[in-house]
Formats: C-alpha cells, sequence, structure tokens
C-alpha cells in the first residue's frame, strides 16, 4: 500500500498549463526526489500533494484518503496531522526566538511544550542557537529550524521545495547529512523538489518533469553508475 | 387571561424546553440519545403525578411543603453534582458493581431523575394554580393561561431551535456538569408562584441559615451553662456575630460555591493522567485534548457561580431586609384574666400579620404575640423563646425570624413548643376575645432566658 498515489492530475490555470496529467506513487518511508526545468510544475505538484492548492482534476490519495474530496477544514486538520513542510524561503516568525518558533507549530497542532521544543532543536544541532531569533542566524541555520518545525508534530510526510535553493555547498551538505540523518531515524517519507543534481543524489528515487507531465522515474543508484 | 397563571405556565414550560436541550446534547455527545425517551416517560409521569395529587385531601400537602420539597430535591440534585463529580474523579461509587451503561437501568435512572427533578415543581405550581382558579374564581380561565404560557415558551423554544440547534453544548456537559446544570435550574426557576418567586435563594438561604443556627446554637447549649463566665457581655456580642443574619447569608453563600469551586479546581488543577501514544506529537495531542475538555466543562460552572452571586445579591439581600416588627399594644390584665380582642380599631388578629402586645407586671415588660395560621386558627406565644435573649420575632412572608437569631419559623408550626420556637400559651380563641390566664403567661415568661439580651447581660 503506497503512502501517496497520485491519479491523472490536471491542474490548468487560465493562462497556462501546469499540469497535464501525472500519476505516480511514494511508498511509505521513500525519500523521492522531483526534478525538471523552471516551470515544468514541480512545485505544483507538491503543492497539490500537500493539500495547499487543489487540482483541476484527478485524484490524490494519502494514506487512504482522497485529499481532493476533503472540506477546508477537514484538509485544514489532515495538513496538521500528516504532513510537515519546508520551502527555499524560512518563513519564520521574525520577533521569534528559535524555540518560539518551533513552539508555534506545536501550539497549532494541539499545545506548546517548551521542552520538547528544545530537545528538537538539539537535534538538528541548533542547541546553542535556543533563544537566536531568525536574523541573527544563518541560512543554514534558519533551514535547520524550519526543519525541527516541520517535523515536531511526526508527520508521516515530509514535503521540501527547493529545501537548499539559497544555501551555498557546506550548508547544502550539512542539510541534506541531517535530513538523512532523521530520515533514517524516524522513517517518515519525503518528498523533495530541486533544481540540483546534487541534492537529488541523496534519497531512493528520482522523478523528472517537463511541461506538465512526469517523463522519467529512476532510482537514484543508477544515476550515480 | 390571568397573568400570574400565564407565567407560571411560561416559567414551567421554558424550564422543560431548557432541561430537554441540555440532556439532549448531553446525551448526543455520550452517543446514547435513546436515553431521550425516558425521559419523556418521566415528564409525563411527572405531569400525570402532578395533577392526580389534585385529588389528594386539600391540605395534605400545602405550598410550603411543596416548596420544601422543591428546595430538597435541589440539594438531592447538588449533592448528586457532588457524587458523579467525585465519581469522575476516580473513585468507583459503585463499587465495581452496577452498570449504568446498560440499557435497562440507565433507563430506569433517567425516569427516576426526571420524575425527581419535574413532580415537585409541577405539584407546587398545580397546587399554586388551584389556589389561583379558587381566589380569581375562575377555574377554566386560571387554567387557560397557564397552559397559553406553556405554549408561548413551546413556541419561543422551536422556533429558536428551527434556526439554531446548539447541540454542540453537549460537549460542555459532563454528568457531573449535568446534575449541576440541574440544581441550578431548580434554584434559578424553583419557586411555585409567579414572577415574586422565580428563586429558590431566599428559601435556600433561610434553610442554611436554620441550619447554622441550629449547629452553632446546639453547641453552645450544650457546651455552655447559661451563667457560665464565659458568658459576658464581649463573649455574647462575639457569638452573636455567628447567629447574624449576615454571617448566615455569607456562609450559606460560601456553602453554595464551594461544590462549582470544587468543580473549577478538578477542570483546571487536577492532574492528568499520562497519555499513552507512540510520538510526543501524539501524546501532546491527548494532553490538549483532555485540557480543552477540561477548560469546556468548567465553562458552564463558572457561569452559574456568576449566576450564583449575582442572584445571591438580588435575591438574598431582599430576604434578610424585609422583616415586618409589629410595635406592642399594652394590655392589662383584669382578675388574673388577660383578654386580647380579636378585632378593633387597632387591628384585626385574622389578617395573617403579626400582632403583639405587653404586659406590664413588677416592674418587666412581658410581651405576647398572635398570629393566624393558614387553616384559620390562631396561636398565641410569648414573644421569646427558651434560648434566644428575648429579642422577640418579626415576621417575614410566611415566616416569623428571630430577631436575635435569625432562625426562621414557618407561620404554620408557630405554638409548637421548644428550642427556637416562642413559647407556647395555652389561650381560649373565641369569636371576639382571646382570654389567657394570667397565672400561664407568669409561668411560661419564666422559662425565658432573661439572663441575656443583645444588649448585654442583665
Ligand atoms: N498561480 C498561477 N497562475 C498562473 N500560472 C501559474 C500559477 N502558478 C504556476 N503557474 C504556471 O504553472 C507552471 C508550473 O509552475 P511551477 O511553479 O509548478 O513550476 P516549477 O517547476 O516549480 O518551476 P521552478 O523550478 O521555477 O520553481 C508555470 O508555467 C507557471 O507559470
Ligand atoms: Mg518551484
Amino acid at each position: 500500500m503506497p503512502l501517496i498515489t497520485v491519479n491523472s492530475i490536471i491542474k490548468e490555470y487560465e493562462t497556462a498549463h501546469a499540469l497535464r496529467g501525472v500519476s505516480m506513487e511514494v511508498k511509505k518511508g521513500e525519500w523521492v526526489n522531483i526534478m525538471g526545468a523552471s516551470g515544468s510544475g514541480k512545485s505544483t505538484l507538491l503543492n497539490i500533494i500537500g493539500g495547499l492548492d487543489s487540482a483541476t482534476s484527478g485524484d490524490v490519495i494519502i494514506d487512504s484518503v482522497n485529499i481532493e474530496k476533503l472540506s477546508e477544514d477537514e484538509l485544514a486538520v489532515f495538513r496538521r496531522e500528516k504532513i510537515g513542510i519546508i520551502f527555499q524561503q524560512a518563513h519564520l516568525i521574525p520577533y521569534l526566538t528559535a524555540v518560539e518558533n518551533v513552539m508555534i507549530a506545536q501550539y497549532f497542532h494541539s499545545m506548546a511544550d517548551e521542552s520538547e521544543a528544545k530537545e528538537a532543536l538539539q537535534r538538528v544541532g541548533l542547541g546553542q542557537r535556543l533563544s537566536h531569533r531568525p536574523s541573527q542566524l544563518s541560512g543554514g541555520e534558519q533551514q535547520r529550524i524550519c526543519i525541527a518545525r516541520a517535523l515536531i508534530n511526526s508527520p508521516e510526510l515530509l514535503l521540501a521545495d527547493e529545501p537548499t535553493g539559497n544555501l551555498d555547498r557546506e550548508n547544502t551538505k550539512m542539510i541534506l547529512e541531517l535530513l538523512k540523518k532523521l530520515h533514517s531515524e524516524d522513517h517518515f517519507t519525503i518528498v523533495l523538489v530541486t533544481h540540483d543534481h546534487f541534492v537529488s543524489t541523496h534519497g531512493d528515487r528520482i522523478l523528472t518533469m517537463e511541461d506538465g507531465h512526469i517523463i522519467r522515474d529512476e532510482p537514484v543508484n543508477d544515476l550515480r553508475s | 387571561m390571568i397573568f400570574e397563571a400565564k407565567l407560571i405556565g411560561f416559567k414551567e414550560g421554558i424550564k422543560i424546553c431548557l432541561v430537554w436541550l441540555v440532556l439532549y446534547s448531553y446525551l448526543l455527545s455520550k452517543e446514547r440519545k435513546e436515553l431521550i425517551k425516558p425521559f419523556y416517560a418521566g415528564l409525563a409521569l411527572s405531569a400525570a403525578a402532578a395533577f392526580l395529587s389534585l385529588l389528594l385531601p386539600a391540605g395534605l400537602i400545602s405550598k410550603d411543603d411543596a416548596g420544601n420539597i422543591i428546595s430538597m430535591s435541589f440539594a438531592a440534585f447538588l449533592i448528586l453534582s457532588g457524587a458523579a463529580l467525585y465519581h469522575a474523579s476516580g473513585v468507583n461509587l459503585f463499587f465495581g458493581k452496577g452498570d449504568v451503561r446498560s440499557g435497562a437501568s440507565a433507563g430506569i435512572l433517567v425516569i427516576s431523575g426526571s420524575l425527581l427533578f419535574f413532580l415537585p415543581d409541577f405539584a407546587g405550581s398545580v397546587l399554586y394554580l388551584q389556589g389561583l382558579a379558587i381566589l380569581k374564581d375562575d377555574l377554566l380561565m386560571t387554567w387557560a393561561s397557564a397552559c397559553a404560557g406553556l405554549l408561548i415558551a413551546g413556541i419561543v423554544f422551536f422556533s429558536f431551535m428551527k434556526f439554531y440547534k446548539p447541540y454542540r453544548l453537549g460537549s460542555f456537559f459532563g454528568l457531573p456538569q449535568l446534575f449541576l446544570f440541574l440544581s441550578m435550574a431548580k434554584l434559578f426557576g424553583g419557586g411555585i408562584k409567579g414572577i415574586s418567586e422565580l428563586s429558590l435563594i431566599p428559601s435556600v438561604q433561610r434553610g442554611f441559615m436554620k441550619f447554622i443556627h441550629d449547629f452553632i446554637h446546639q453547641t453552645f447549649v450544650l457546651l455552655l451553662v447559661p451563667d457560665h463566665p464565659i458568658l459576658k457581655k464581649t463573649a455574647w456580642d462575639f457569638i452573636g456575630i455567628f447567629f447574624g443574619a449576615g454571617f448566615a447569608s455569607a456562609v450559606s453563600l460560601l456553602l453554595l460555591l464551594s461544590l462549582p469551586a470544587l468543580f473549577i479546581r478538578h477542570s483546571l488543577f487536577y492532574p492528568l493522567p499520562e497519555p499513552q501514544g507512540d510520538t510526543n506529537a501524539s501524546r501532546r495531542r491527548i494532553w490538549a485534548l483532555m485540557l480543552s475538555d477540561r477548560r469546556k466543562k468548567a465553562l458552564p460552572v463558572m457561569v452559574f457561580m456568576v449566576f450564583i452571586v449575582a442572584a445571591w445579591f438580588s435575591y438574598g439581600g431582599e430576604a434578610v431586609s424585609k422583616i415586618y416588627k409589629p410595635q406592642p399594644r399594652p394590655l392589662a390584665a383584669d382578675g388574673g384574666i388577660v383578654r386580647i380582642p380579636v378585632k378593633d380599631p387597632a387591628g384585626d388578629i385574622m389578617d395573617g400579620r403579626l400582632h403583639k402586645f405587653s404586659l406590664f407586671h413588677e416592674g418587666e415588660v412581658i410581651r405576647i404575640m398572635a398570629v393566624r395560621r393558614s387553616d384559620d386558627s390562631v396561636s398565641v406565644c410569648l414573644d421569646a423563646c427558651e434560648i434566644c435573649p428575648p429579642d422577640g420575632y418579626g415576621q417575614r412572608d410566611d415566616h416569623l425570624v428571630c430577631v436575635y437569631c435569625g432562625t426562621p419559623i414557618a407561620v404554620d408550626s408557630v405554638g409548637e413548643p421548644g428550642g427556637c420556637n416562642p413559647i407556647p400559651l395555652s389561650a381560649d380563641v373565641g369569636e371576639r376575645f382571646i382570654t389567657i390566664e394570667m397565672s400561664e403567661i407568669l409561668k411560661k415568661w419564666s422559662f425565658v432566658n432573661s439572663v441575656k439580651t443583645s444588649e448585654g447581660v442583665k
């Protein structure tokens, strides 16, 4: 039973066809990278899987639930319980400290728990930066807060849209190592969108998109060889 | 239409609707919707029994009795709510026996609960309406008005429910909260008369005052002999505080608030069980659910507390203040006989009000009082009891009140001897005169505790 099943998704905008019939499956615990040229529809697909956007037609089934059929409220609950998201931009609240930014996510899920939030930041290597504000932290450090925040409610699915897009190689490596460690410990599923070939060598599988279609689906190891 | 009758019908109707709404919401949230049927049965039985009570011999149940029973059923629901709270905090009050979830036993409990709740109110209202019908000399109109009131309540409620179904109310009520709600519905809508007695507060307060008074009185009477040195003026001034109406009022308010306060404490501060869950997040989610459930259930209780305090100061204050204290009219003994005219320009003994008379004997003023009871007999007593300093009695509604200690004594029980009752005199009540032997008065007056008055030791 796959965790994610996407069935002939079409997404049309007035001016563009972002997705022209996309189908795919992601197994539980798998790490799938989505690559492709700019404008090929990667973010659109990711947003639809995450319930942030809805498809013009087609089904998205996550953990046996067809999220295209959920009401706005049910979808909010579903996202809160099952999905963690990180973007290229950190989207941290500037006037809150690192711990408080994580606690906000706990609060909207259930209730804040400071010691658990601190522990989560220690896990991503920010034990010394707990009470810093985002502006006092580097891009890599900010992205690590985002990872702690996205994973604090133990989601089954982590969606990442260009998580290392604005980081240098050193920081990119560090973020990927961190994701690898957390993924191997907590066994959540990752769908990651990237331009970067180096990034896509991490994980299990690569989907390549072009003009609203998936044109290739290959395991990571094959590509390396 | 008779306004008073319409009001009684309206009040009973609103009470039924509100209780139905809260109970139904509660049952919905507990997924025991089927238990609303025994509630209807209990409601119907209560109405039937109330009307059947009209067939009982007149005077077997007085309006006063009905009022007392309503107060008692209020107390019963208050106690039940406390018990349910105790049960909910982990103590199994059923001692492991009896499964209330089984259909039959739950149904029987709901029927008896509904009877306990509605029967006293219905019986009281029916009794009052019948009295009203006799007074107005229009049986049909009285009952028609009452039915109209009931109908108006129903229509108001149903039109409200047509647009808005607040069944989410159920999540604010656990069993303890449900019982507390029922007792509050009694407290605020339990009176049997019309608008002047929408609240049980005065009678609850009188009940508490009597309890406090009796308790303190018995303790002091048992522990101390009257001429003990501790009974100096200062000591009595101090003890007097406990007998005062203000003290009793404050304590009864505290007693009434103590149970809701316990609810709040339980809801907000009782330690939560450690939740089971594989991840921190799932444990946190369970915690959050438990906390929000508790807070929700504390909310109606807080509302009740506000209501109690507000009602206390509006009704309670009134109950303590309005005491009628007539001036004693002087009398003289003639040949060892004291004669009180039943009706003369200065007053009519049969008017239901308290009448006082004074006699001068060997430099001492002896006070006598007379009052008509509801069965038209006249009770003649000394204006003093055996326990308190002889400050005498005043009248409030259908009660006499000891001026010194605030104990209420139902007019119909005036004439019974002992304790806090005014000392009865054997008197001959005739058409025109009440005659009492002077020797009887002097003998009884010697029982009066004349060692002390509230002004101090004599
Ligand atoms: N809100 C929108 N309104 C109209 N067209 C849109 C909208 N969002 C995306 N598109 C179009 O849909 C197509 C796919 O966009 P999408 O953002 O998914 O691409 P992408 O693969 O993520 O590109 P990038 O790598 O640049 O982020 C593009 O042609 C884009 O212009
Ligand atoms: Mg994109």
